[in-house]
Order: structure tokens, then sequence, then C-alpha cells
């Protein structure tokens, strides 16, 4: 243990300090974006501190025992996952179209937000056994099979934007760990003909989809918000409103608490899917431009932590989380301003939400047992 | 141990720049929503979140010149709803069962209709002023009342045609309440109310109530006196002679202010709904007609003018004139033999009017058309005036200028004509006929006192009064017989003109039969024209229809206005000295009066009040000594007598209520600052003499 301690000191302090900085920041716009939607105006922020506490907790456990140990448990956490998927489909708890969530107790968890981790840790150990094997097309099958069972069983919740974050991680977790680039290439450019003639089946002669219609328009309105039949008060209104708030931000936004498209309820999600809306309104360019430096510092140290990671398995870990939260950030700031469909996405340590903030905390501490066991530490 | 590999630190990078591409591409989009469409978008921001609702300003006063009311504005309290605030209450049940009982309505649809998905319900308007001060007594939450305002006529028909209509959104839609809309309308007002995503105002938030400001009154020239003798004269003709149409008009020659217009058949503006539309149309400004003998005053003028007779000129008419092909005659081929040129205007005779007319040629008659504002409208201040009809000069030949001479072939309106002989009647210079004499605002403020205006010289001052001598003889000794009123020296001139046919040429029995005069004809205070249409039966002449109508309404308005009667020993020979009129608008009465006096001027005192608000004549002329000035006192110290009066408490009111406080007991505010009165000066309680000025002070609220 006192080894452990001394490893401490080479704890990457930019990724650390850019990570309190995104906290902070998190918790002061959550007070302001959820003080007007519940009677105790603290409520959300209460609950949003103590998920950071218990993150941070996750996140010491995970530091403490070294990285390379997690290979040893990768196929039970694999089989575990796939049965807490199972669990949800099962006995899941309907909200707003997906059955994602599952009770423990009092409380409600998303399990997808944390399967999503121990996908990834079981992922970095199946590629790290297969280094320089990546190169046919029946050696990657088997990396998009391992993957593909998971990723079904979240297609019938049906919750397409954690689906695409596993697509992401996949992708991302392959191509890092050298697959063959003509091979994954052929098989995405194989998996959107599939999808685009899926649709054109679903449209033409009424072929079946895990997806209802109206699901299918909402992740198409974003190109034209104001085509939902209803003037943009149908599908398009959460785009239109969340672009209005934005864009009348200005160069330095309305002042904490007075968003008038965040108070007065114009903006849906204000203080989860829609944050950074709830930014720009209320901080402006300023705060919005902000957001993104922090993210750009944080993602680029984690990027800098996984080139010096001791071996493969380490560096595939943090490139998985890497290309996780960076799916999270493009989907959710894209969608917040009308480039991206609307997908319940949330902003990584800033959108409110307890099983996502103590997951990316405990992705964080993945990260940081990889960091403090990298190349630097000399003997 | 394994380190990762090239290939791996390769793909990295790759993974970096494609992640350092994405993150730009998020700022340029921030840049491009934030500050190119940043203007658009904060637009509709607002838009989301602010709603109106309008606030009706009422409308001024209509005063005549004398400050009677002629129309009002009358305010009935609107009971509306504030849905959301209703649902705060939770009462929602027991306040629509309340308000049912009150206002005697179906509580199930009171029900829906305040908790309605709205911010703003109407509950019912225009209530009863009992069930407005129960709801008020009430006190329910979220249910409130305003007062909407709706024009009243207090005098039914008078004036009518004058006064216009206004519709049930209140706005003037005829007469002078359309005419000065703008200004009688005031500016409305609004609540703007900020709301929430569900439509619900925010209680909190920005609630700005912007106040209306109420519409100005006006002042007319009319004379509610005039008005009503003259409506009273011209019923009766219209009855008795079964006439399709008749109007009058009266003007103060001088000035141009006009003192009466009524039409007939007329309506009442209160329930204009009741009367056919065409009895809201405006004979006396919007019908042109062929005036007939009574133009023969305007070719008079234009021949004396320019010497082509005097009065004393020989004509001979022998009952008919050939003019090329055609020929013109006098009524029934009557020949009138040897005439002075006074003796054919007497005698309405058409053979010497032609031979004037050809005499005086196109162009010159054509000239004094134009002098005398026939062709165009006199821009009197009502919607709708006609400008006439005149044969084009290009195409005019002589029969024509022969027909226009006596009065026919051109067509005129009512004011047109009287405007034109008044001008004779105010020693050649022809006036604005207007109505509206002053504009007060709702602070009572003047903010707009019209002038008489000099439209311009026609002929001279000497023309004038020869053919005024000629007039006064054509009523003493000519057609106009019956126009004659003892003790008063009255000129004018009969008319009976044929009427055009829709088909083409003239109807055979349909005639206009008219009268336009002024007296005194030495110092004309009144001139009056009236129109018949059609008169049934026998005579239908002018001087039989028109003129004993003119007689009776110039006789009674002469009288009212205290003119002296003509008394020949008071010759006008006698040398006048010629003084100045002094000043005395806004002086105390007594000084007025010593003031005038001392000038050797006698005074004549109009209204009750202590100050002196308007003079006539105005101050700087010049006026012979032992001439009359009126005085008028304020028209807003209605029937309040030099007595005593309690200063009362003002503390805490707005200008707008003080100012009206102080009005109604005849006092005069001498305001200071802006805001509420918080300092008044003498004190309340004290006892002051109606028409004493009050200081206050006022400041803004919050201070």
């Amino acid at each position: 243990m006192r080894l452990e301690l001394k490893r401490l000191k080479f704890i990457d302090k930019p990724f650390l300090l850019v990570l309190f900085f995104i906290l902070a920041f998190g918790v002061i716009v959550l007070t302001s974006a959820s003080y007007g939607i519940s009677s105790d105006p603290y409520y959300y922020v209460k609950k949003q501190v103590f998920a950071v506490f218990v993150g941070f907790l996750a996140a010491g456990i995970i530091i403490k025992y070294d990285y390379i140990l997690f290979k040893n448990y990768s196929s039970l956490l694999y089989i575990f996952s796939l049965l807490l998927l199972l669990a949800v489909l099962i006995f899941g708890r309907e909200v707003r179209g997906t059955t994602g969530w599952i009770g423990l107790g009092s409380l409600f968890i998303q399990p997808a937000e944390f399967i999503k981790i121990i996908l990834i840790v079981s992922f970095a150990d199946f590629l790290s056994n297969r280094k320089g094997e990546l190169d046919t097309l029946g050696q990657v099958l088997q990396c998009i099979i391992y993957m593909g069972i998971p990723f079904i069983l979240i297609m019938l919740q049906p919750d397409l934007g954690t689906a695409l974050v596993y697509i992401i991680i996949t992708v991302v977790m392959m191509f890092m760990a050298g697959a063959n680039p003509r091979i994954l290439s052929i098989m995405l450019f194989l998996a959107v003909l599939f999808v685009a003639i899926a649709l054109v089946l679903h449209f033409k002669f009424g072929v079946w989809l895990p997806l209802e219609d109206y699901q299918l328009k909402r992740l198409t309105i974003f190109l034209n918000p104001y085509e939902d039949g209803q003037g943009g008060r149908g599908l398009g209104w959460n785009t239109i409103q969340s672009l209005v708030a934005i864009g009348s931000g200005g160069l330095t936004g309305k002042g904490l608490f007075n968003g008038t498209q965040v108070q007065l309820n114009f903006l849906p999600e204000q203080h989860t899917d829609f944050i950074y809306a709830v930014i720009g309104e209320e901080l402006g360019f300023m705060g919005a431009f902000f957001v993104i430096i922090l993210y750009g510092i944080f993602i680029f140290r984690a990027i800098y932590i996984s080139y010096t990671a001791r071996e493969l398995f380490g560096s595939l870990m943090v490139l998985g989380i890497t290309a996780m939260w960076l799916f999270h950030i493009f989907e959710n700031i894209g969608m917040s301003l009308g480039l991206m469909p609307i997908t319940g996405i949330p902003l990584p340590f800033l959108s409110y939400g307890g099983s996502s903030m103590v997951t990316n905390l405990m992705a964080v501490g993945i990260i940081l047992n990889v960091n403090i066991r990298g190349r630097k530490i000399v003997f | 141990m394994q380190t990762t590999s090239l290939l791996i630190r390769k793909r990295i990078l790759t993974l970096f720049l494609l992640f350092t591409l994405g993150f730009f591409s998020l700022g340029g989009r921030i840049f491009w929503i934030q500050f190119v469409r940043g203007a658009e978008l904060s637009e509709k921001a607002i838009q989301n979140r602010m709603r109106d609702v309008p606030v009706e300003a009422k409308r001024g006063t209509i005063y005549d010149r004398n400050g009677h009311e002629l129309a009002i504005s009358v305010s009935a309290d609107s009971v509306y709803a504030i849905p959301a605030e209703i649902y705060r209450s939770g009462r929602e049940q027991e306040i629509a069962q309340k308000l049912a009982e009150v206002l005697d309505m179906d509580e199930q649809e009171l029900y829906e209709r305040i908790t309605k998905n709205s911010s703003f319900e109407w509950v019912k308007r225009q209530i009863a002023p009992e069930k407005s001060k129960k709801i008020r007594e009430m006190d329910l939450p979220g249910i409130g009342l305003t007062e909407e305002s709706r024009r009243y006529y207090p005098k039914g028909t008078l004036a009518s045609h004058v006064l216009g209509i206004s519709g049930i959104d209140n706005t003037g839609l005829e007469g002078v309440d359309y005419y000065y809309n703008e200004l009688v309308g005031g500016t409305k007002g609004r609540i703007v109310i900020e709301h929430d995503a569900a439509n619900r105002p925010i209680p909190e938030a920005t609630h700005k109530y912007i106040p209306p400001v109420d519409g100005s009154h006006l002042i007319l020239t009319i004379d509610e006196t005039i008005q009503y003798i003259a409506e009273r004269e011209l019923d009766k003709v219209f009855k008795e002679r079964e006439a399709k149409a008749a109007c009058v008009i009266v003007m103060d020659p001088s000035t141009g202010e006009i003192l009466a217009l009524a039409n007939r058949p007329t309506f009442d503006p209160n329930s204009y709904n009741d009367f056919p539309a065409e009895n809201r149309k405006n004979f006396a400004i919007s019908n042109s007609y062929e005036p007939g003998s009574t133009m023969k005053v305007i070719t008079a003028a234009m021949a004396l003018e320019e010497n082509v007779v005097d009065k004393d000129s020989k004509f001979y008419c022998p009952g008919y004139i050939k003019v090329g092909k055609e020929t013109i005659g006098c009524p029934n081929r009557k020949a009138h033999g040897d005439q002075t040129f006074a003796q054919i205007v007497e005698n309405s005779c058409n053979v010497g009017f032609v031979q004037v007319g050809l005499e005086l040629g196109l162009d010159r008659y054509y000239k004094y058309l134009g002098a005398f504002g026939f062709g165009e409208p006199t821009g009197i201040d009502l919607p709708g005036e006609a400008a006439g009809i005149l044969v084009p000069k290009s195409r005019a030949k002589q029969i024509d200028l022969a027909t226009m001479s006596m009065g026919q072939a051109n067509a005129v309106t009512a004011v047109q004509l009287l405007a034109a002989v008044s001008a004779v009647a105010n020693e050649g210079k022809l006036m604005q006929p207007y109505l509206v004499k002053q504009v007060i605002n709702n602070e009572g403020e003047i903010i707009k006192n019209v002038e008489p205006k000099v439209v311009r010289r026609v002929i001279s001052s000497e023309t004038a009064r020869e053919l005024s001598l000629i007039l006064e003889g054509e009523v003493i000794n000519g057609t106009g017989k019956n126009a004659y009123i003892e003790g008063y020296r009255v000129a004018g001139k009969t008319g009976t003109a044929q009427k055009i046919s829709p088909a083409g040429g003239y109807l055979p029995n349909e005639y206009v039969a008219s009268f336009v005069g002024f007296a005194p004809a030495h110092d004309p205070k009144l001139a009056c024209i009236v129109v018949v249409d059609a008169p049934q039966g026998y005579p239908y002449y002018g001087g039989w229809v028109a003129a004993p109508a003119f007689r009776e309404i110039m006789k009674d308005a002469l009288r009212y206005l205290e003119v002296p009667m003509y008394k020949p020993e008071e010759s006008e020979e006698t040398i006048e000295k010629e003084v100045i009129v002094p000043d005395v608008v806004n002086l105390p009465l007594a000084e007025a009066i010593s003031l005038i006096n001392s000038r050797g001027l006698k005074v004549k005192v109009s209204g009750t009040g202590n100050v002196v608000w308007q003079q006539n004549p105005q101050a700087k002329m010049k006026i012979s000594e032992g001439s009359q000035i009126v005085i008028y006192l304020s028209p807003f110290e209605k029937g309040v007598e030099y007595g005593q009066v309690t200063v009362p408490d003002l503390q805490g009111k707005s200008l707008k209520e003080v100012a009206k406080i102080l009005a109604d007991l005849g006092l005069h505010l001498l305001p200071e600052g802006y805001g509420l009165a918080y300092e008044q000066s003498p004190e309340a309680g004290k006892v002051v003499t109606s028409g004493s000025s009050i200081k206050v002070k006022f400041q803004p609220v919050g201070e």
C-alpha cells in the first residue's frame, strides 16, 4: 500500500484539475437550471453532489488495485453485464419510451451507464489478448459479435443513443487495437447500408423495426425543426428552444437564474439533456466556449495518458472511455446546437444524473489507475 | 511487459487530430448561433414569453362652443380572469359558483372558461355597476375588473351628422369623431404579461402596465342652441313639404365657424343601426346639386367687381333671350321689362343674368368660380366632403356660360355656396369653414387652438358692401320677402333649381328649393343656407319653401345671440373712434372688466367662473369705441357660482385625478413636478373662493 501512495505523486494534475473545474462549474449551472423545477430548489443539486461523492469513492477504490488485475475478471464482468441488461429488459421501468431504469430499493439506476464501463474493460482485455490478430475478416467478426450481443440487448430497450455509444466505443477501440482499417471501413459501410435498407423496407413495406415511427422522426427533425407539422410546437420544439436559448445568450449571457428560456421552462430537460443550452443562454458565448476548452484539455490529457500507458490493455481502456466521452460531448452539445438529432445522451459531469455521474467518475478512476501505473514510474 | 506499439501511437495521434477538428467545429457553430443569428434568436426569445392584453383608452368628450356635452364616453366594468392565479388559489369551483351567481351565467361554462389554459380570459364584458361592486367586494383571486368605455350621445339625434358615430371597438367611424379619431381616440394601453412555456403568467416577473392615454376633448364651433333652432325649423319644413332631403348650415361669416349643421333625414348615433344607412349621408357637405338662382349672388359679385355693371345699370327683359340656337326664359316667359341691375337681382331675372354672364365671358367667370372656392372641397373638418362638379372650362360654350350665370349647369355643395356668400358678408374675404375650435387634452391643456383662416380675398370690400345692399333689397322687395325679419336687416337670395334627371336632361317636376343669406346686412353676424330637395306641393319656390325656414332660424338665433336690433336713427355716418382690443385672456374677471371698460368698450360675460378663458374679438384688433367685447369663462367650471369651496385633500393622487377634482370644484391647478401629489397650498379644509388657484407639488412614487 505504501507503494501505491507513492504512485499518487505521478497522478496527472492537469487532468484532475480540469475535472474539478468541470464539476464545480456543473454544480453551479445545475443550481440555476433546476432552481424552479422542484419545490425544494436545491433538490437536484443535493442529489448531484451526493453522486459526485459516491463517484469519487468508487474511483478511489478502483485506483487502489492495479488495473492489470481487471483482466482476471473480464469474462465474469462481461457475463454479468449481459445478465444485467437482460434483467433490465424484463424488470425495467419504462421512462420516456425506453425501459432503461431498474429499481434498487428506493433508488433507480440506469444499468446501461455502468455497463458501458464494464464492457470497455472486458473488451479492452478481449482486444489486447488478440494483439496483432485483427487483420482478417474472421478475427474482426469475432470482436463484432462480442460487442454485438450487448448492443442488441440495448436496442431492444430500445435506447438508440446508448446503442450508438456502443458502436463508437467498439469501432474506436478496434481501430486503436490495430484492426485492419480496410475491413473496419467496409464493416462500417455495410452497417450504414443495412440501416438504410431497413429504413426503406420499413417505410415501403412495413417491415418491423425496433423503433417507433415517432422515434425515427425525432432523429431527423433537427434538420428542419419547424417542419414537425405543428409549426415548431411538436417534435421540433426542443431543437428550436435550445437554439433560441443559446442564440439569445450573446457574448456574456443573461446571467445565472436570469435565462428566460430556462427559468420559464421553454427549454425542456434543462437540468439533464439541455444543460448546455442553459450555459449558452445564461453565461453566453464565454460560458459555452469555456466548457469546450475545459473538455478539450480534459480529453487531451486522457489521450496523453493512453499514450503513456504501461501496456495495450490500459491504453485501450483509456481510449475506450475517451471515445465514450467524446461521443457524449459531440452528441449532446451538437444536439443543443441543432447539429445532431435529439437523443437522451447526457453531457459528462455537467448533466444531472446519478448513474451517469458515478459511472463517469468510475471511468476517471480507471484512467487515473492507468495513469499512475504508466511508463513515467521508474522504480 | 508490453508497451504501446508505434502503430497504436500513430492511431492515437489520428484520434487526437479528429477530436481537435470536432471541437473547433463546435466552437464555430456556437459563434454562428450566438453572434450571427443572435439578434433573430433573441427576438424569438422575447416573442416566446410576452403576451399583450390591450387596455382601451377612453374617447374624449365632444363639447359645443359653450361647453355643453354633445358626445361623451360612458364606462362599464368588464370582468376578466387570469386562470393561472385561479389555479394557484385552488378555489376554482368556489370562484365559478360565486361568479355564476352574481353574473347570472352557467356555472359549468364559467368554470371551463376561468380554468382554460390561457393567460387571460374575459368572463363578461360591460356589466352593470351594482354587479361590478359585488364582484369587487368578493375579492376573488385571479378575477379582476377593468374599465371599458363606449360612446354615448346625450342629445340623441342633435347634430348627429357633425358628431358622427363610433363603432363597437370604440373608434370613430363618421363625423368629427372619425375626422379627429387620432386625437379623440387617445392611445391604447396594454398590459404586457410574461409567460412561461405552459402559457401561464409569471407572478413575480415582468408585469408591465402601460396605461392608456385617454383621448382629447373637442370643443366644436357648434352652438347647441342654434343647432337646436336650426334642426327644429329644418324638421318642420322637411315634414310639411315631404321633401326627399334637406339641410341647413349656419356659419359665422367673419370667422368661418360653423354654428349649426343639420340634415334630414337623420339618425340617432346611439342606435345608428336602427336607421337606414342613407340617413347618415351628410347632405350638406357631400351632395352636389345645381343651386339655381342662389348662385346669382356669385354672378352678381363678379359683375360688380369687374365693373361690368353697377346697381343702376339698365336691363331690358322681354321674357326670354336667345343664346346661339337655344332660348332661355324667365319663369313662364314672364317679361320683366325695364330693370336696373338691383332689380334683376330682386326679380331673379334669368334674362338679365344671362346678359351679365355673357358680358363677363368664360375666362373671368371661371376665374371667379375658382376664387370663390367652387370645384374643390372647402376643407371643412368632416369626412366625405364633395368637390362639386363644374363644366370643364375647355368644354364650356356660350350656352353653358349663360346657364351657369343663372345657377344651372354647375353643381355645388351647400357648404361651398354658404362659404362663398359669406365672403360677400365678410367684406369680400373667403373664410375657411370649420367645426373644431379647440382640442383640450385629458389633463386640461389646450393642445390645438383653431384660428379663423382667410382663404383669400375674392372681391373688394366696396363690391361686397354694394352687393349686400342689393341682396337686402332682394329680401325687402324681391323674391326673398319671406326671409324678412322685423328689426333686422337681412340680405339673401332665393333659389329654385331644376334637378338633373339620371336619364339626362332635367326632371319636369322636381326642384331644389333653397335660400342663402346673412344678417344683419350692415354688420353680418350669421350666414345661413337652407336647401330642401324635392319639396312636395305648390309653391315649390325657394322663396316659399326655404326662405321661411331661414327666417325662423335667423330670427331666433340673432335674438339668442343678443344681436342688437337695427334702429334707422343710429346711422353709420357717426364718426367712430377706433380702439385696440386689450388682451384679457387668463385675467381674473374683475380685472378683465375694468381693463376693457378703461378703453371705452362694453363687456358681455358669457359662462360662469372667475377667470377669462377666451375673448371675442381677439386682442390687438382695432374696433370702434363702444363696441362690445364678449368674454367667455372656462367651459369646465360647470355651474359653479362665485361660491366658497373647501379645498380637498389631494395627497397621493395622480395629476389627472387632481386636475379633475379641482376642475369639478372650479379651482385652478398649478402643478409642480410629476408623480403623485404630496404637498398642496392652501391646505385641505381651507375655504377659498371658487376660481382660486391651488398649488400642488407632485413627486414620483417610491422616492
